[in-house]
């Protein structure tokens, strides 16, 4: 299962002070927390586990269907590797520009899927549409027969002629940026 | 402390993080912080401090796992503030 997420540094700067009393504590580990503290880039670094951790909680949550919870803690970073419970997903995450923090996650190692990832900038709808576009190229059919629906637990699902599919997806916006991963 | 009381004191701390002033306006019980209102999910903890320093709680891994909605928090805070 497969799951992303984008940060906008510049947004995060804005509206997230993790040099808040309390904020690192509420959501890392001590080994990240010590990592941080110790890193030459501690901003990026706090937005880098953030990213792994949402990633993850995408994956894991599409992979189980379950309901959403606030749990960042319980998704341990381990250099590239996340962990939650008994499983473990891998990661790559890439530092875009300076302007953003960008993760995709996966239960499997991703040189092992076939994946396709794009990174939009200021274009909210747009990459929605892009999205549907590749999945219709591969499925050879029209995209308008294509619409992205959440499930009951928040889960965005890809539906063709209203039907659920099992097509794995994550999709992520933050500040100016958009990006969709898809495995096919 | 009633729970309009409550209510009101929640409603002002998550203010300055919503996104969504429409939603805002028609918050109810059932309101979904990342959903309805669109507060970063980075913010929420931010939330959750909030609520910490105005009601004098701890709030555990627990109870801010499930601070996704306003029922929810209502909940945790009131059962934060009975075992105080």
């Amino acid at each position: 299962m497969i799951g992303n997420d984008i940060v906008d540094l510049k947004t995060a700067e804005i509206q997230n002070n993790w040099q808040r009393k309390g904020w690192v504590q509420k959501i890392f580990t001590v080994s990240e927390q010590n990592q941080v503290m110790i890193s030459e880039n501690p901003h990026h670094l706090v937005w880098k586990f953030w990213s792994m951790k949402e990633a993850t909680y995408k994956a894991h949550q599409r992979q189980f269907l379950l309901a959403p919870k606030f749990n960042p803690k319980d998704f341990v970073c381990t250099d590239s590797i996340i962990t939650i419970g008994n499983y473990s997903y891998f990661s790559i995450s890439k530092l875009m520009n300076d302007r953003c923090l960008y993760t995709i996650a996966s239960s499997i190692t991703l040189r092992n899927v076939l994946y396709t990832s794009r990174v939009f900038k200021n274009s909210f709808y747009y990459y929605k549409n892009e999205l549907k576009k590749i999945i219709a190229e591969e499925l050879k059919i029209h995209s308008s027969r294509i619409t992205i629906e959440k499930n009951d637990n928040g889960i965005p699902m890809i539906m063709i002629d209203h039907k659920l599919t099992d097509i794995q997806f994550s999709l992520t916006s933050h500040g100016s940026f958009t990006a969709f991963v898809i495995v096919l | 402390m009633t729970q309009e009381e409550l209510l009101s004191k929640l409603k002002t701390i998550v203010e300055p993080y919503v996104q969504n002033q429409e939603e805002f306006q028609k918050l109810s019980g059932d309101t979904d912080f990342i959903n309805d209102l669109d507060i970063n999910s980075a913010n929420l903890v931010d939330v959750i401090l909030d609520v910490e320093d105005e009601f004098g709680i701890e709030i555990d891994n627990d109870g801010m796992e499930k601070m996704l909605t306003v029922s929810a928090s209502i909940d945790v805070i009131l059962e934060k503030l009975a075992a105080k």
